[in-house]
């Protein structure tokens, strides 16, 4: 079983169920967000993670000091997310039903004073974070480590717990890509939803099946594209950033095989049986018109489809590009992933020459 | 929120303030936690209980001071101070008289003080003004001297007045003085008695834990002027390398081990012990002293941290200890520290990174016999050690091999070498764990064909100049142990001088009647090692004929009966073909590379197989062979692997070895093809390493010895640096390391194994002791003696042999003792001729006879058999001062000496002679010995000469 979970935690397998799991989460929502399902999960999960924690290698990952807050974070999404999906679930039936949403209930919309209701409870908030950020530090000091050494950086490196997720996308992505670019449309894009999510819906209350589009975008984008690639950078990679199962002992020598090919060899060697180009952007080509195309022809192309038609209609041409483009940008990702695993594909288009690669 | 509340409330106001209060009392709690958990840290404990121990040992200190005094003393003294109270009560009257006087005279004394005090400071600054007046000419200027010389006239009747009270104030003081002396003479001598007693009470008050002590070391208040606190010396000398910058290293492990420098808490438990060597460590009159050395710049470790137990990186040294540690302290493995404390009894590694350019280190027990061992197996010829390279390789030159070894007896060693010879120093490289599969075994049988072919095609011709002519088997025996053989050479009729000498300069000699081709060529050897080799360091012992029978009579009679039988493989040719068909396809194709093989004939195929089969294990490293100069030894060096990351040490899949750079080496040393297990590597690529099959302890030592090797930049005030002698020392070491001469010879007290032999029987039947040598020696007699080796100690059977010494080696060996005697190189009134004062030269032969020197000293005199050196030949061998301090004290120099003391404690030797002066008749003897002395070096040099003449 352990050399099970060891396999499949691999994002090779792993990321497909996670987003398998995601998908099934975000269908069935109405099943997910019921009390009963709730408790069910929180019952099945407590003897699973003392199972888990049973084992020496996954309690000594767990347990690093700086791993603790990647373990509250796993807790508090779990419950947050459910907590969201019963309350989405719970308005999207009473919708149904023709019913307003229950936040709109009149005893639900009632004004209170801001002082003391909101003050006062959020003084005791603070005082509860600080006694809770104190006891913290406390019980788990900060760790000390060797002293800084230009020529030994240790191993493995890893960024702070909060972009281990960018560092994760460095395995797929040239620097610029994945430390400039992606983060670059990532503050942009989160910038930019005020002001191209017009729909009205949702307003105040908790609803999934009035706004599909926004909600499945960007839950796939936090959970998937970055608490997961988190949770896998904390956990899963060890020295030298190489996979490491939960279980598994970091062991500094393991090898793994990681062989990765360019789509312009593929395209020239492989498939032309023809020797490369000497001109880098005729070797580069094919790459090229498919990046071109990727992020030129097919947003009109799917503005003419059905689907893009309504989101037009909804929104105008101005934001139907900006959102179509944001949505390319995240689903670069996966795709990219998905390429490697399956083709052992380096870059689309390598230009080591100009230091472009993507 | 269903909950109805007043109007705009979401909650009633009563319960918000209860947990308001709550979440208030919580923050107040976890802050009084956070001062608590800073206030309590461990080595507080640790302190409070060293006050605790130090005060029971002060108590038991007074309680002896106390028995020390003499109360009955007392007792007296106090009946005194009675009887001198009364005496001064008598003079009450006139001393408070006196003490009346002294007052005025007092104030008196204060007014002039301040006057003389104006006046003073008035005259210097008028000195200035007038100065500076003077020089630019002023007009003023005269004015300022009139004032400037009234005010020193001033000055000088001021201070002779002072003068003047002072006396007075004086004279009163004595006669109160004398006035009331009955008392104050017993009161001193009270206070003399009870003195110790009172100073330990003091510093047992001292220790009190009274409200004072609460406040100084109350929290909040304690960083004014506590008395728990941490200790820490700082060292400018020995830095901390943080990369970007070296700090002053900083250790604070004195903060617990509160009593590692103070004498007299032995035993104590830990932490506060005593230093097992405050001689040597930490003691503040040691070598090192704490102050200036610290802790951690030997031990290792974060010296700094006094966190916890964990924060220096303690580190266990058994499996007991550390259960017992995780137990106790919650040991756990250090957490990305780069340098941990050296286990206890490894620590002397650290003596390596400041203590360079020495082989042996004095006092650095574990390590120096680490390093010997290092020169024993001959670690140094693969792996480049700094320090190292002038040694010679371990072992001997093959370059004339053919001439000694028969081909099969070669094969068979070279797979197997401890089978011919369990003592045997050439390690294993064949039927090891990681190439005893059949594949692996039949390849390295053709290796081994393949480079006993190339070897005997490579070694010159050498034809024997002496023959064997038969000879006592038993002489032989007697001969090995007698003639010294011994400080090298193990030999197996003689185990308990093997465990007592543990020989290693030389090969055990076993079975040599099974090796050896030819008995011509061993007597040859014997006779003249340097014959065939001329590069050996196998010394000429300048056997006759029939000694160099005798032992190799002996020699040849061993025999190892199961190893003759022994058959090697013959040469499989295919199999030679495949292994240099990967040779050769490195960076070719097979195809190609059976084309170059097929171009080759027969012959040239084995001996490409074994030019590349000697590169391989490489032989070349330990042994001269021909075409291998200049060739890098095989192993990677060694000068920094204390400091190796133990990342890059490689564990395989061994996971039962302890995960630390001591644990891998000593497992490495033990089994060194253990890596290789479950790696399932080719034939080409396995691991070379020869086992040596060392025993634990030796492993131990070498590891010891090897984890001292660290990069660590320490600067150049804090390394050992050597004086002019010391580099002398060290120089003329290397030298006496390589020739061994501290096999047989005791050097000031130090190493001389062989010696052990002769210890419990007589000593003075042993090698010479050289104590003091450098002063006993004249340089230019040492230098010739060191090439022209002549028996000096007519009844020594142990013979000092004839070293092929180059003029460098022996004037280093020569400049290496003066240096360590602190002597200059030559002792000039040795050449002068003798002065006599009058009547001292009848007096020296009176002596000479009535001391009857050549009962023993006979040649030269007496015809009988001489049992002490020849006096003649004294004057150019011993320094004149030497023989002096010789004659005064024999024992002194040489403790066990059968040469009587004629002078004991500076008495004379006859009372008649010279007055009785010890002191004269002793310089008178020496004289004598002088001028009867011949001016020669040896009789060797003597026939020479005269010869020449």
């Amino acid at each position: 079983m352990k050399e099970l979970i060891n396999i499949i935690a691999d994002p090779i397998f792993s990321f497909p169920i996670v987003t398998t799991l995601f998908v099934l989460m975000m269908k069935y929502y109405r099943i997910v967000g019921t009390k009963k399902f709730g408790l069910g999960a929180l019952l099945t999960a407590i003897p699973v993670a003392t199972w888990l924690c049973l084992d020496p290698n996954f309690r000594k990952i767990i347990l690093w000091p700086d791993n603790i807050p990647i373990n509250i974070i796993i807790i508090l999404i779990a419950w947050l997310t459910w907590y969201s999906l019963y309350r989405a679930a719970l308005n999207d039936n009473r919708l149904d039903e023709g019913l307003g949403p229950w936040e709109g209930l009149p005893e639900n919309r009632e004004k209170v004073w801001v002082w003391p209701n909101l003050v006062y409870t959020e003084l005791m908030c603070i005082i509860g974070c600080t006694v809770f950020l104190v006891v913290w530090a406390i019980i788990f000091k900060a760790p000390l480590e060797e002293p800084a050494n230009p020529t030994w950086a240790p191993n493995p490196a890893k960024a702070p717990w909060y972009f281990l997720g960018l560092q994760e996308m460095l395995v797929y992505f040239d620097p610029w890509m994945a430390g400039v670019v992606l983060p670059g449309i990532i503050v942009v894009g989160l910038i930019a939803i005020p002001y191209i999510d017009t729909n009205p819906k949702g307003n105040g209350y908790y609803t999934i099946a009035e706004r599909p589009l926004a909600m499945w975008g960007f839950l796939f984008g936090w959970f998937v594209l970055w608490q997961y690639l988190i949770i896998v950078g904390t956990f899963l990679r060890g020295p030298n950033w190489t996979y490491y199962g939960p279980f598994e002992y970091w062991d500094f020598h393991k090898v793994v095989a990681e062989y990765n090919v360019n789509l312009s060899e593929f395209f020239w060697i492989k498939w032309l049986n023809r020797p490369m180009p000497a001109n880098m952007f005729v070797r580069e080509f094919f790459g090229i018109i498919i990046t071109v195309g990727y992020l030129f022809i097919l947003p009109p192309a799917i503005a003419r489809m059905k689907w893009g038609k309504k989101i037009i209609a909804n929104v105008g041409q101005i934001r139907y590009y900006i959102t179509i483009f944001l949505i390319i940008g995240m689903a670069s990702l996966p795709i990219k992933m998905v390429l490697r695993w399956l083709f052992s594909l380096k870059y689309i288009i390598a230009l080591p020459e100009l230091e472009l690669n993507l | 929120m269903s909950k109805k509340h007043e109007p705009g409330m979401a909650y009633e106001m009563k319960k918000l303030h209860k947990y308001f209060a709550a979440f208030s009392l919580v923050l107040l709690f976890s802050v009084i936690w956070v001062f608590l958990d800073d206030y309590i840290r461990p080595w507080k404990a640790y302190q409070i209980e060293a006050m605790k121990i130090e005060k029971k040992k002060i108590a038991k200190q007074i309680e002896e001071a106390e028995k020390e005094i003499n109360n009955e003393k007392l007792k007296e003294l106090d009946a005194q101070l009675v009887e001198g109270e009364k005496v001064v009560e008598a003079n009450s009257k006139a001393i408070k008289e006196l003490e009346a006087k002294l007052n005025i005279l007092k104030r008196d004394l204060k007014d002039e003080t301040i006057i003389n005090g104006t006046l003073n400071s008035k005259v210097s600054a008028l000195t200035f003004d007038w100065g500076v007046a003077e020089s630019h000419g002023a007009k003023y200027a005269p004015k300022l001297k009139a004032k400037l010389d009234k005010n020193k006239a001033l000055f000088a009747a001021s201070k002779d007045r002072m003068k003047g009270l002072q006396a007075q104030e004086k004279k009163i003081n004595k006669e109160i003085g004398k006035l009331q002396a009955a008392v104050t003479e017993v009161e001193k001598e009270k206070a003399s008695i009870l003195m110790k007693k009172k100073l330990l009470g003091i510093a047992l008050e001292k220790k009190k834990v009274d409200p004072i002590f609460a406040i100084r070391n109350a929290p909040f208040v304690d960083f004014l002027d506590p008395t728990i606190k941490i200790q820490q010396v700082v060292l400018e000398n020995i830095t901390d390398d943080r990369y970007f910058q070296h700090v002053p290293k900083v250790d604070r492990c004195m903060t617990c081990h509160t009593f590692i420098d103070k004498p007299g808490y032995e035993d104590q438990p830990q932490p506060h012990t005593t230093h097992p060597n405050l001689d040597l460590m930490v003691g503040a009159k040691g070598i090192h002293p704490m102050k200036q050395f610290g802790c951690t710049s030997c031990h290792g470790g974060e010296g700094h941290r006094v966190t916890d137990f964990n924060a220096p990186a303690h580190i266990p040294s058994s499996e007991e200890q550390k259960q017992e540690w995780i137990e106790k302290y919650n040991w756990h493995e250090p957490h990305k520290v780069p340098k941990m404390i050296y286990k206890n009894g490894m620590a002397e590694a650290g003596c390596v990174k400041c203590h360079s350019g020495v082989q042996y280190i004095p006092q650095a027990t574990v390590l120096n016999e680490g390093r010997r061992n290092i020169e024993k197996f001959g670690c140094y010829g693969c792996h480049k050690i700094e320090g190292w390279e002038h040694k010679r390789k371990p072992g001997p030159s093959l370059e004339r091999l053919a001439a000694k070894l028969d081909k099969e007896f070669f094969k068979n060693w070279v797979w197997d070498p401890k089978s011919f010879n369990k003592h045997a120093r050439m390690p294993s490289f064949f039927s090891q764990t990681n190439n005893s599969e059949p594949e692996f075994m039949a390849k390295n049988i053709a290796e081994v064909n393949a480079m006993a072919e190339f070897i005997y095609e490579q070694s010159s011709p050498y034809r024997p100049f002496a023959r064997y002519k038969g000879g006592d088997v038993e002489n032989g025996k007697k001969l090995v142990r007698s003639l010294g053989c011994m400080a090298c050479h193990g030999v197996d009729d003689y185990p308990l001088e093997n465990k007592m000498v543990d020989p290693h300069k030389g090969p055990f000699l076993q079975g040599l009647g099974s090796k050896i081709k030819s008995a011509d060529w061993l007597v040859s050897w014997l006779k003249k090692p340097n014959h065939y080799s001329p590069n050996t360091i196998m010394p000429s012992f300048r056997l006759s004929d029939k000694e160099a029978n005798d032992l190799t009579a002996y020699f040849l009679s061993k025999k190892n009966k199961s190893f003759e039988k022994l058959k090697f493989a013959p040469l499989d040719k295919n199999l030679r073909d495949e292994i240099l068909v990967t040779y050769f396809s490195a960076f070719d194709t097979v195809e190609v590379a059976k084309k170059k093989l097929s171009a080759m004939s027969d012959h040239e195929r084995t001996m490409e197989l074994g030019r590349r089969s000697v590169g391989k294990y490489g032989c070349y490293s330990c042994h001269e062979i021909k075409g291998f100069d200049g060739r890098a030894p095989i192993g990677p060096e060694l000068t920094k692997i204390g400091s190796k990351p133990l990342t890059q040490f490689g564990f395989g899949h061994e996971y039962d070895v302890e995960h630390s750079r001591d644990g891998w080496i000593k497992a490495h040393l033990l089994d060194p093809r253990r890596w290789d297990r479950g790696s399932g590597k080719p034939f080409k690529d396995l691991t070379r390493m020869p086992n040596f099959y060392m025993s634990e302890e030796e492993a131990h030592t070498i590891t010891v010895a090897l984890i001292g090797q660290v990069d660590e930049k320490i600067p150049e005030k804090g390394v050992k640096q050597f004086d002019s002698n010391e580099a002398k020392v060290a120089e003329g070491m290397k030298v006496a390391i390589t020739h061994n001469c501290i096999g047989c010879h005791q050097i000031d007290g130090e190493y001389g194994r062989l010696l052990k032999v002769y210890e419990e029987e007589d000593i003075n039947a042993g090698p010479p002791r050289l104590n003091g040598q450098g002063h006993r020696m004249q340089g230019d007699w040492f230098h010739y003696f060191l090439g022209n080796v002549y028996p000096i100690r007519p009844w020594l059977e142990v013979r000092m042999p004839s070293f092929n010494l180059t003029n460098e080696e022996k004037n280093k060996l020569v400049a290496m003792f003066q240096a360590k005697a602190d002597e200059g190189h030559f002792e000039e009134e040795v050449h002068e001729k003798v002065v006599w004062e009058p009547g001292e030269r009848q007096a020296a032969v009176k002596l000479f006879n009535s001391l009857e020197c050549v009962s023993c000293h006979a040649e030269g005199y007496t015809s009988d058999e001489p049992v002490a050196p020849n006096l003649k030949y004294a004057k150019r061998r011993l320094r004149a001062s030497w023989i002096e301090k010789w004659l005064a004290g024999p024992e002194t120099i040489l403790p066990g000496t059968s040469m009587p003391n004629f002078w004991p404690d500076g008495e004379p030797a006859d009372e008649d002679i010279l007055g009785g002066d010890a002191k004269k008749q002793i310089k008178a003897l020496t004289k004598y010995l002088l001028e009867e002395g011949h001016n020669f070096y040896s009789p060797i040099h003597k026939a020479k000469m005269k010869g020449k003449r």
